[in-house]
C-alpha cells in the first residue's frame, strides 16, 4: 500500500473538520447556558468531525483489519472527547480509563503487545486508581462551582481545533516530508533494508524478548536513572506529605 | 650664596603647605593647639624668607656696577607638562619673536620658583605679616568651632600666595592667582551659616572670575606673541637660550617687546585681572562685602597681601607696559580714580571695618597711580607703599579686630566711644597705625605715599624734574651693547623685528600727557586729605571721647589678650619706623632696582637721584593736617555721625551712603539680566530637558503598565498564551513547508 | 514493521489524543481533571512513539514510551501530592484559587454566573445499609474487667 496512491483528503474537507470539532468541544464543555439541545448539538458535530478526521486516514486494506483499527481509535478518542468535557471529575477519570482501553488497543493493533499490556496495568491499574482515591479525599460534597465553568472555552477549543487540523494536514503530506538520508537516525529499517540485519520475525513473545533485550541490553543505564527517578519521587512525596501537614495544622493553629 | 637661596626658595612654600596638611589632618585631635602646626609652617617660612631676603640683598650689594645689575636665581623643580610640538600660531601680525620659537616649538611649563629683589621682598611681607597674623588669631579666633580650618586656611594661603610671588611663569602665576582667590573665597565665607558670609564669598569669587578671565586671555596672548610663558631665560642643551618674557635676552634687546594693538591689548587684559584681585574701580565692589570674614583674615589677605597681588602683576610685567604708554596711563587713571572714589566712601562709613575697607581700596589705588607712571620711581614707590601699606593696614584691621573681639562682635562706630580708657594698647597702636595711613610726618605712610606724589608729579611736571635725570636719559630707551652683552648668545637673533614693534601707536596712547598727570597728581592730593580724614574721624568715634560700650560687649568689654597685642605692638613698631628706615637709606630703592623686569633700559632711563621734594612733602603733609583737623572740628563740635554728615554733604550724601551707586548699577546692569538668563534656562532644563527625560523614563513604565494585565495570576491563561504561541510556530513552519 | 497507512492513522489518532487533552488543559479548571489530560497528552505522545518505532522497525521508540510510563508515574505521584497540599490549604481543587499569585493592581477573575441545573451533582450508586453496630453494653465490658 503506497501512501502516495492515496488520495489525500481536500483542504475543504479539513477545514470544515475543525471547525466542526472547536464548535462541539465550545459547546460540550461545562458552561452556563449548557441545554439538552445544545449537548446533543455538540454530540453530532463532534461525530462528524471524528467522521471528518477519519476520512483524512487511510484505507488499511482488509476489512477486519480497517475494522478493528477504526473501533479502538474511535474509542480512544470519543473516550477522550468525553474526558475533557465530562463535569464530574469521577466520570471524567472513568472515562479516561477508557480511553486507556482504546490506545491500548491501538498499541496492540499497532503491534505493540507489551506497551498495550503496560499501559493498561500500570496506568488504569495505578495511576487512575491513584487519581480516584485523591479525589475521594478531595472532592467535596455535589457538583462542584469550578467543574461547572471552564477557562477561555472559545479560544481553547479552537486553538486545539487548529492544532489538530495542522497536524492532520502534516500527517497526510507525510510521503512529501521524508526527511533525506544524511538527516536520519540510522535505524534498523536501514539496517534490514542495507542487508546488514535480519528482518525482525513477526512472533509475539519474539516482540516482547526483543524489548525486553533492547531495555535491559543498550538502554539498562536509563532504566536504572528512571528507576533511581521513581524513588526520588517516591521520597519526595512522602517527605512534601509530612511537612505539608504540619505546616496546614501550624498555619490553621495560628489562624 | 646663590646655592643656597635656590634651595631655601623652595622652602618657604613649602612649609606652610606642610603646615597646612598637618593641621588638616591632625586638627581635630590637637584641638585647642590646633594652631601650633600652620603657625610652625609660617613661622620657619618667615625665617627662611628672611634668610632670603638676606642673600639677595648680598647679591645686589656684591655687584658694584651702576646701574645695578639683575639680579635672579631660578629653581626649577620639575616639569609640569610638555606639548610637543605647540606651535604658534603664525598671525597676521607676524611672527614670533627670535628664532627660538619657531612654529614647531615644544610648550614646556616648569615649574620653577625665582628669587630677585621683589620676590624676596614680598615673600618676607607674606610670611612676616601670615605669621603675626597667625599669633594674632591665636587670641581672636579662640573657642571657635572652626578653629583647625581657620589655620590650614591660612597656611594655605601663605603657600598660594608665596608661590604667586615666586612662581617663574604666567601659568603658574595664573595657577596660584586662582589658588589665592579660592582661599579668600573660603575665608570670606569662613562662618558660612552666617548669610551675609556666603553671599559675600560668591560676590568676591564671581568678581574675581572676571578680572581672572583677563588674565587667562591675556596668558593666551603672550603665548601666542611670544611663544613661552617663561619669566626666565632657558638655556637648551644644544647652548641656545630660549628667551623668556622677562629674561634677560629679551629686556636688553631695544625691540623684544610687542606694543601697539596686541601689546596694549596685553597690558589692559591684565590690568584687568589686577583689578578684580585688588579691587579697583569697577572691580572693586567685593572687596567691602570681604570684611564678613575673620578679621584677621581680612587683615592678611584682603588688606596686607592677597590684594596687593595686581600690583605685583603689573610691577612684575613692567616691561610689558612700558611698551604701551597708553595702557600705563590707564593703570594711572584707574588708580587714581579707586584713590578717590574709595576715599570718598570711605568717609561717610559708620562700619570701622567698612572704613578700613575702603582705605584699601583707596591706598592700593595710590599703589596703581604710581605704577601708571612707568617710571622707576614709581614703581619703587609702589612697592614701597605696598610694604609700609601691608604694615600699617595689618595693625590697623587687627586693631579693628581687637576692637571687635571687645565689644562682642560689634563693629559699628556709633555704638561706642571712649575705648582708649579701656584697652589702652589697641588704642595706642591703633592711632600709630591711623597716623600711618594718613600720612603724619615720620610715620612709614608719609613717605611712601610722599614717592607715590613725587612720581606723579615728576610726570605731571617733566620739566620742573628734567635736571633730575637729564644725563641718564637715552633715546628711544635703547641701552649701548655692552650692558646687554653676556646675553647676546650667538643663536639668538634678534634681527626678527617682533610684530607690531614701537612704531604704531594705539589711539590710547594720546593719553599719555603731562595734563593727564597734572589732574591725576591733585586728584591723589585731595585723597591724601581724605584719607587723613575719614581714618581720624575713625579714630576719634572709636577711641575718644566718654566710654560708651554696647550690651552685647558683656565680659569680654577689655583689653585683648597678649596673643593678640604682641603683634599689634611690632606692627606698630614697623608701621611707626619702617618708612623712615627705608626713605633715609633708600634701601628698598636701591635693592628693587636689580629686579630684573625693573631693569629694563626704558625703566632705567628714567631712575632719578634719591631725594627728598620739600614742596611736595609740605603738599601731603598740608593735606593730612586739613583732613584730621576737619574730622577733629567734626568729632568735638558736633558728633559726626550720618545725620551731620548728611547735612554737610547735601546732595553728595545719598551717592557716597551708597557708594556710587555700583552695585545697583551691577544688579540692574548684569545680575538682574543674568538671573532673567537663567530662569529662562532653568525653565528650559525644567520644562523641556526635564521632561524629555521623565517622558523617555515614562516610555517602559507604560509598557510594564500594559504588560502587568497579563499577569492574572490564572495559571490556565499562562498556559493558553504558550500554546497560542506554539500554534503560531506551527502555523509559520506548515507555511514554510507548504507544497 | 508495519504499514504506511496504518503509521498515518496511527499518528492521527495520537494527534487527535494530544489536542484533546490540550483543550482540557487549557478549560477544565479542575486540578485532578487537568492532570487527566495531561495524561491523555501523554497517551497521544505514546501511541505517536509506538507507530514510528514500528513504521522503522526500531526499538527506540517503545523503550522511550516505556519511560514516559515510568516518568508519568512520577509525575502523578509528586503532582498529586501538592494536589492534597493545594486543596489542604483552599479547601477547593480548582486552579483560580491561586489567583492571589497575579498582579497587585489587577482585579480578581470572579465567575459571573453558574449553570444551576447540575448544582446537586451526580447521584452516585449507593449499597443498601447493613451490618449495623450493635448498642455498647455497659455490663458487658464490666465483666471483661474480671477476665
Amino acid at each position: 500500500m503506497d501512501p502516495a496512491t492515496v488520495p489525500a483528503p481536500s483542504g475543504l474537507l479539513l477545514a470544515a473538520s475543525v471547525a466542526m470539532l472547536a464548535a462541539a468541544l465550545w459547546l460540550l464543555l461545562p458552561k452556563s447556558s449548557d441545554t439538552l439541545a445544545s449537548r446533543r448539538l455538540g454530540i453530532l458535530l463532534g461525530a462528524l468531525a471524528l467522521v471528518g478526521f477519519a476520512a483524512t486516514g487511510r484505507s488499511l486494506g482488509s476489512v477486519g483489519e480497517n475494522g478493528v483499527f477504526l473501533t479502538v481509535s474511535a474509542v480512544a478518542l470519543v473516550s477522550g472527547l468525553a474526558t475533557v468535557v465530562t463535569r464530574s471529575p469521577v466520570y471524567a477519570a472513568i472515562w479516561f480509563a477508557m480511553a486507556l482501553a482504546g490506545v491500548a488497543g491501538v498499541l496492540l493493533t499497532l503491534g505493540a503487545q507489551f506497551l498495550g499490556v503496560a499501559t493498561i496495568v500500570v496506568y488504569a491499574g495505578a495511576i487512575l486508581v491513584m487519581f480516584l482515591f485523591v479525589l475521594m479525599l478531595a472532592q467535596p460534597s455535589g457538583m462542584a462551582p469550578y467543574d461547572r465553568v471552564t477557562n477561555e472555552p472559545m479560544l481553547a477549543a479552537s486553538a486545539g481545533a487548529v492544532l489538530l487540523g495542522l497536524l492532520s494536514m502534516s500527517i497526510g503530506r507525510l510521503s512529501a516530508i521524508e526527511p533525506p538520508a544524511c538527516c536520519r537516525m540510522p535505524s534498523r529499517a536501514d539496517a534490514i533494508a542495507s542487508g546488514s540485519a535480519a528482518p525482525v520475525s513477526p512472533e509475539a513473545g519474539d516482540e516482547v524478548a526483543r524489548l525486553g533485550a533492547e531495555l535491559f541490553g543498550r538502554h539498562l543505564f536509563s532504566v536504572e536513572v528512571a528507576g533511581i527517578l521513581l524513588l526520588v519521587a517516591l521520597v519526595g512525596a512522602i517527605a512534601v506529605v509530612s511537612r505539608g501537614e504540619a505546616a496546614a495544622e501550624s498555619g490553621r493553629e495560628a489562624a | 650664596m646663590s646655592l643656597s637661596i635656590s634651595h631655601l626658595v623652595v622652602l618657604v612654600p613649602l612649609l606652610p603647605l606642610l603646615g597646612a596638611i598637618a593641621t588638616v589632618l591632625l586638627g581635630r585631635r590637637l584641638g585647642p593647639r590646633a594652631h601650633l602646626p600652620a603657625l610652625a609652617g609660617i613661622g620657619a617660612a618667615a625665617a627662611v624668607a628672611a634668610l632670603v631676603l638676606l642673600g639677595t640683598a648680598a647679591d645686589v650689594r656684591g655687584g658694584h656696577g651702576e646701574p645695578s645689575r639683575p639680579v635672579e636665581v631660578i629653581t626649577t623643580l620639575w616639569n609640569w607638562a610638555t606639548v610637543a610640538d605647540a606651535g604658534v600660531a603664525d598671525t597676521a601680525s607676524g611672527t614670533p619673536l627670535g628664532g627660538a620659537a619657531t612654529a614647531t616649538a615644544p610648550f614646556s611649563i616648569p615649574v620653577s620658583l625665582r628669587v630677585d629683589p621683589l620676590t624676596a621682598t614680598l615673600l618676607v611681607i607674606i610670611t612676616g605679616v601670615g605669621l603675626l597674623v597667625a599669633i594674632y588669631s591665636i587670641g581672636y579666633m579662640h573657642g571657635d568651632p572652626g578653629y583647625p580650618r581657620f589655620f590650614a586656611l591660612v597656611a594655605m594661603f601663605v603657600f598660594s600666595m608665596s608661590m604667586l610671588v615666586a612662581a617663574s611663569n604666567f601659568l603658574l602665576v595664573y595657577v596660584f592667582w586662582e589658588a589665592v582667590g579660592a582661599c579668600s573665597y573660603l575665608l570670606i565665607g569662613f562662618w558660612y551659616s552666617k548669610p551675609q558670609a556666603a553671599r559675600a564669598a560668591k560676590k568676591a569669587f564671581l568678581v574675581n572670575r572676571v578680572g581672572d578671565f583677563g588674565l587667562a586671555i591675556a596668558t593666551f596672548l603672550l603665548w601666542m606673541t611670544y611663544g613661552t610663558l617663561d619669566f626666565h631665560d632657558t638655556y637648551t642643551a644644544d647652548g641656545t637660550i630660549v628667551p623668556g618674557i622677562l629674561g634677560q635676552t629679551r629686556l636688553s634687546d631695544a625691540a623684544g617687546y610687542v606694543g601697539g594693538a596686541v601689546g596694549t591689548a596685553i597690558c589692559l587684559l591684565m590690568l584687568l585681572a589686577a583689578c578684580g584681585k585688588s579691587a579697583q574701580v569697577p572691580l572693586h565692589v567685593w572687596l567691602p562685602d570681604a570684611m564678613e570674614g575673620p578679621t584677621p583674615a581680612s587683615a592678611l589677605i584682603h588688606a596686607a597681601t592677597m590684594v596687593t597681588a595686581g600690583v605685583y602683576l603689573v610691577t612684575r610685567s613692567a616691561p610689558l607696559f612700558i611698551g604701551c604708554p597708553g595702557a600705563l596711563t590707564v593703570v594711572s587713571i584707574v588708580g587714581a580714580t579707586t584713590a578717590l572714589v574709595a576715599a570718598l566712601i570711605a568717609t561717610v562709613q559708620n562700619d570701622l571695618k567698612r572704613v578700613l575697607a575702603y582705605s584699601t581700596i583707596s591706598q592700593l589705588g595710590y599703589m596703581f597711580a604710581a605704577l601708571g607712571t612707568g617710571t622707576m620711581l614709581g614703581f619703587t614707590a609702589a612697592i614701597f607703599h605696598l610694604v609700609t601699606h601691608a604694615f600699617f593696614k595689618a595693625l590697623l584691621f587687627l586693631g579693628a579686630g581687637s576692637v571687635m573681639h571687645a565689644m562682642g562682635g560689634v563693629i559699628d562706630m556709633r555704638r561706642f566711644g571712649g575705648l582708649r580708657q579701656l584697652m589702652p594698647v589697641t588704642a595706642l597702636t591703633f592711632v600709630i597705625g591711623a597716623a600711618a595711613l594718613a600720612g603724619v610726618v615720620p610715620f612709614a605712610g608719609f613717605f611712601s605715599k610722599d614717592e607715590i606724589l613725587a612720581a606723579l608729579h615728576s610726570k605731571a611736571h617733566p620739566a620742573a624734574h628734567a635736571s633730575d635725570h637729564a644725563e641718564v636719559r637715552v633715546a628711544g630707551g635703547a641701552l649701548p651693547d655692552a650692558a646687554a652683552g653676556p646675553f647676546r648668545a650667538a643663536s639668538y637673533r634678534s634681527d626678527a623685528a617682533p610684530r607690531g614693534a614701537a612704531g604704531d601707536a594705539v589711539g590710547l596712547d594720546a593719553l599719555d600727557r603731562p595734563a593727564t598727570f597734572q589732574w591725576l597728581y591733585w586728584m591723589s592730593l585731595f585723597t591724601a586729605g581724605l584719607t587723613a580724614f575719614y581714618t581720624f574721624r575713625a579714630v576719634f568715634m572709636t577711641f575718644t571721647g566718654p566710654l560708651r560700650v554696647p550690651e552685647e560687649a558683656g565680659h569680654h568689654a577689655h583689653e585683648s589678650p597678649r596673643e593678640m597685642t604682641g603683634p599689634l605692638m611690632v606692627l606698630a613698631v614697623l608701621s611707626a619706623g619702617a618708612g623712615l628706615v627705608l626713605f633715609v637709606t633708600d634701601a628698598l630703592g636701591r635693592f628693587l632696582a636689580a629686579t630684573p623686569s625693573l631693569s629694563a633700559p626704558a625703566i632705567v632711563a628714567t631712575a632719578v637721584p634719591h631725594a627728598f621734594h620739600l614742596d611736595l612733602a609740605i603738599q601731603g603733609t598740608l593735606a593730612a593736617a586739613i583732613g584730621i583737623a576737619v574730622a577733629a572740628i567734626g568729632h568735638y563740635g558736633r558728633r559726626s555721625d550720618s545725620a551731620t554728615t548728611a547735612r554737610w554733604l547735601g546732595p553728595l550724601g545719598p551717592i557716597l551712603a551708597n557708594t556710587f551707586y555700583f552695585d545697583a548699577l551691577y544688579r540692574v546692569a548684569i545680575v538682574k539680566p543674568l538671573e532673567a538668563l537663567a530662569l529662562v534656562a532653568a525653565l528650559v532644563d525644567r520644562y523641556v530637558v526635564d521632561a524629555a527625560v521623565d517622558a523617555i523614563g515614562r516610555v517602559p513604565g507604560t509598557w510594564g503598565a500594559v504588560a502587568r494585565r497579563l499577569q492574572s495570576g490564572l495559571l490556565q491563561r499562562y498556559a493558553l498564551a504558550g500554546v497560542v504561541g506554539v500554534l503560531a510556530i506551527v502555523l509559520a513552519l506548515a507555511w514554510q513547508l507548504r507544497p | 514493521m508495519i504499514p504506511a497507512p496504518l503509521l498515518i492513522n496511527a499518528l492521527l489518532v495520537g494527534a487527535g489524543l494530544f489536542c484533546l487533552g490540550l483543550v482540557g488543559i487549557l478549560t477544565r479548571r479542575n486540578l485532578i481533571v487537568m492532570f487527566l489530560c495531561a495524561e491523555l497528552m501523554l497517551q497521544g505522545v505514546s501511541v505517536t512513539l509506538v507507530a514510528w518505532s514500528r513504521y522503522h522497525g526500531d526499538w527506540g521508540g517503545q523503550v522511550l514510551t516505556v519511560f514516559v510510563l515510568t516518568v508519568a508515574a512520577c509525575e502523578a505521584a509528586v503532582a498529586l501530592v501538592f494536589v492534597l497540599q493545594a486543596f489542604a490549604r483552599t479547601g477547593r481543587l480548582d486552579a483560580a484559587a491561586w489567583q492571589s499569585l497575579r498582579e497587585e493592581t489587577l482585579p480578581r477573575v470572579i465567575d459571573r454566573e453558574l449553570p444551576e441545573g447540575d448544582a446537586a451533582g451526580p447521584t452516585w450508586p449507593t449499597l443498601t445499609p447493613a451490618g449495623v453496630r450493635p448498642p455498647e453494653d455497659a455490663s458487658h465490658t464490666l465483666e471483661r474487667e474480671h477476665v
